[in-house]
């Protein structure tokens, strides 16, 4: 490509000369269109960025005397047993939530293959629980969970053991809120990896399969190759929610036992809205933002070696 | 249309800077605002933020407000209802832009976090004459800041123990009177603990954590304003109150953010105990399908001992009509309003005068003595300026506290050091 663009093009110079005027005035017209999106990102996007980052430069109560504090708000907080806590936490539910949410919808998706009968009745099941308001999801979840729930009673009633107690455990509390969250968010992925399955053409499975590959083989070299667009795509949005994750917990646990499932933006709830420290909330919103910009600048830089686009 | 692209770039930011400079002045915007009032002391439309819980009790809190127009034909005051979860951090935003309503809703555990941003009514209740005597002491005095009185209060209520009466019949335990002692309390718990049930209920809210710890020690939460959660009566009064669930085993272990938890447990008959409000007596009542009762706290070496909570009306430091706003809050704490609200049981009403008619709809007998009882031996519950955060983090650290999964006293350090700076 590159070699042919170096020859195949005609002098630079004067070719970019002669459109200058046209391209110009495309530029223009382009800003005039472009204008209200701009102007709504930068008021509602750029400008409250920007002002968190000076927020979190400050003591900013809602009421009082605002101060002038440098970077002290971060290093109160990288110092913060509590906080630091609150990272882990994040962490600990990305890391059991995304490889988890992206097996189970992949898994799902491949067994759902083009042979199954009733495949559309069990898409519209598997997508219910996203369409499903979070709320709803947690209370019944709650229900199963806490002490004399359905689980509790059912444990009880078949084997004569009581069950843990889920929420209010700091051991069960994180992996509960992990299994309902992968009830409650597989089914978008599920949705995504389907429709790249279809895609994937049937003549080539065929040849694969005459050419002797097996179930295993036509998967690993046919079927992975041609879904890793949309298996990048879905590993890297379930990472961003996954990081920002507020429902499950807040309902559930509301971030406790302790601060055992609290989780980022959890704490910038609370220090923001609850406890009213707009400095403190600020930093670690933009800790957060920080966090989630460099994982997905390493996931994009990586996707090189296993995304396959030219297929 | 901008010329040169430098010219455009130069557009650009100089757009970017005024739109920047702008927001920060609407943000940094100073106390000069809106009131949501005008007129005079008697002629004034006003606005009234308060928590509502849904059409029904918006409808029934429109009427308090109307009271005040009933009083005086110049003022009217109309509601603005936000539910409880967010009533706190909208009232928040308002009272800082200085753009609140004159009449503010306020709950006396909170108090101690907006009081900078209310208006003292001590001149006023002068002026006017309204008589701090006239309502219950211990919520007169919780709704004060630094001696000052920040809010009239139109409910309130010492900590009670509610109990279901045919579970302790059941079990051949007597009905608990004014005075029985901890060790009764335990030995009666211990009695109903039995077949999937406990005797008690608890989860680790701060107004209850606060009456056990009180009845228990007599240690008190703050001293001189601070938060002094490791003071060994106190720490020694937790104890004992972790000790129901942790080693006595006469509560169930608590689930994690579960605010229900406590009041669904004991309206389904699965604990036979929960200290709770007078507030919620009537609407517990509604729900349960057995006979309820309610008996003081048990006493300690020192007595039965209890804390008292209530909410009431205060007026935002922005409001240019303090006077007719002082007046519509004093019509609507009035006698005529609490007893209606007495009467429909919402509220255990503030006011001496209207507490006959919410003891004729609460229709149990010991009410009358037992809430009088109580309210001798409680007092109002003085909360720091972070309060929020304390009971936040009690929640959170008392859970496992009480489940045994931490030392009690160790989740009261956790508290102390997170808290104790910004109280």
């Amino acid at each position: 490509m590159a070699t042919d663009t170096t020859t195949v093009a005609p002098p630079g110079r004067t070719v970019r000369a002669g459109r200058r005027p046209a391209l110009r005035r495309d530029g223009r017209y382009a800003g005039v269109f472009l204008a209200p999106s701009l102007g709504g990102l930068a008021l509602f996007t750029l400008f409250p960025t920007a002002m968190a980052l000076a927020i979190s430069l400050f003591d900013w109560p809602v009421f009082g005397e605002r101060k002038f504090l440098g970077i002290e708000n971060y290093s109160h907080l990288l110092h913060d047993p509590v906080f630091r806590r609150v990272v882990l936490n994040t962490a600990l539910f990305v890391v059991l939530y995304v490889p988890l949410n992206v097996v189970v919808s992949l898994g799902l998706a491949v067994w759902l293959g083009p042979k199954i009968k009733g495949r559309q009745a069990f898409r519209v099941l598997f997508f219910i629980p996203v369409m499903t308001p979070m709320v709803a999801n947690v209370m019944v979840w709650r229900l199963l969970f806490q002490p004399g729930g359905l689980l509790d009673a059912g444990l009880q009633s078949w084997f004569g053991v009581d069950a843990p107690n889920f929420l209010g455990s700091s051991d069960w509390a994180m992996p509960a809120i992990v299994a309902m969250s992968i009830w409650q968010g597989f089914g978008y992925n599920f949705l995504v990896f389907s429709a790249a399955l279809d895609q994937v053409p049937q003549s080539q499975l065929e040849s694969a399969q005459i050419d002797g590959a097996g179930v295993f083989q036509r998967f690993r070299y046919v079927t992975w190759p041609m879904i890793t667009p949309s298996i990048f795509f879905a590993t890297t949005m379930t990472l961003i929610t996954s990081f920002q994750v507020f429902a499950q917990p807040f309902i559930l646990t509301q971030g406790g036992p302790g601060v055992s499932t609290q989780t980022l933006v959890m704490f910038v709830y609370n220090q923001g809205w609850q406890f009213l420290s707009m400095g403190l909330a600020s930093a670690a919103g933009w800790i957060l933002f920080v966090i989630i910009m460099g994982i997905t600048a390493i996931q994009f830089i990586g996707q090189k070696r296993w995304v396959t686009y030219d297929v | 249309m901008f010329g040169t692209p430098a010219r455009a770039r130069r557009w650009a930011t100089a757009a970017v800077s005024a739109l920047a400079l702008a927001a920060v002045a609407a943000c940094g915007g100073g106390n000069d605002g809106s009131s949501g009032s005008s007129g005079s002391a008697d002629k004034a439309d006003l606005t009234w933020q308060f928590w509502v819980g849904g059409t029904e009790d918006q409808a029934a809190w429109q009427k308090v407000a109307d009271q005040a127009h009933a009083d005086h034909s110049g003022i009217t005051v109309k509601l603005q209802g936000t539910d409880w979860n967010n009533y706190w951090s909208k009232i928040g935003t308002l009272l800082a832009s200085g753009k609140a309503p004159c009449i503010i809703g306020m709950q006396s555990l909170r108090l101690a976090s907006y009081a900078n941003a209310m208006l003292p009514l001590d001149d006023l209740m002068a002026k006017y004459g309204l008589k701090a005597e006239d309502f219950d002491k211990p919520i007169m005095d919780g709704l004060k800041a630094d001696g000052k009185q920040i809010a009239i209060p139109y409910d309130s209520g010492p900590m009670v123990i509610f109990y279901n009466k045919d579970a302790f019949k059941a079990a051949g335990v007597p009905d608990p009177k004014p005075g029985w002692t901890m060790d009764e309390f335990k030995a009666a718990a211990k009695k109903l603990t039995t077949g999937g049930k406990t005797g008690l209920v608890t989860t680790p809210g701060d107004l209850g954590v606060m009456s056990w710890v009180r009845t228990q020690t007599g240690a008190e939460p703050l001293a001189d304003g601070k938060l002094n959660f490791t003071d060994p009566k106190f720490e020694q009064g937790f104890a004992g109150y972790a000790d129901f669930v942790r080693t006595d085993k006469i509560a169930p272990q608590v689930p994690s953010g579960n605010t229900d938890f406590e009041t669904t447990q004991f309206v389904s008959g699965k604990a036979a105990m929960s200290l709770n409000g007078p507030w919620s007596l009537i609407d517990t009542m509604g729900k349960v399908k057995f006979n309820l009762g309610i008996a003081p706290i048990p006493a300690g070496p020192d007595g039965s001992k209890t804390y008292t909570a209530g909410s009431g009306f205060g007026i935002s430091r922005s409001c240019k009509t303090p006077d007719a706003a002082f007046q519509a809050i004093m019509s609507m704490t009035s006698d005529k309003p609490l007893t209606t609200l007495a009467a429909a049981g919402r509220a255990y009403p503030a006011r001496t005068a209207a507490h006959p008619a919410w003891f004729t709809a609460a229709k149990i007998p010991e009410a009358k003595e037992v809430i009088d009882y109580a309210s001798e031996n409680s007092i109002a519950l003085v909360t720091s300026k972070n309060w929020v955060q304390v009971a936040d983090l009690l929640t959170r650290f008392g859970t496992q506290a009480l489940n045994g999964e931490i030392p009690p006293d160790q989740a009261l350090k956790t508290i102390q050091d997170q808290a104790g700076a910004g109280s």
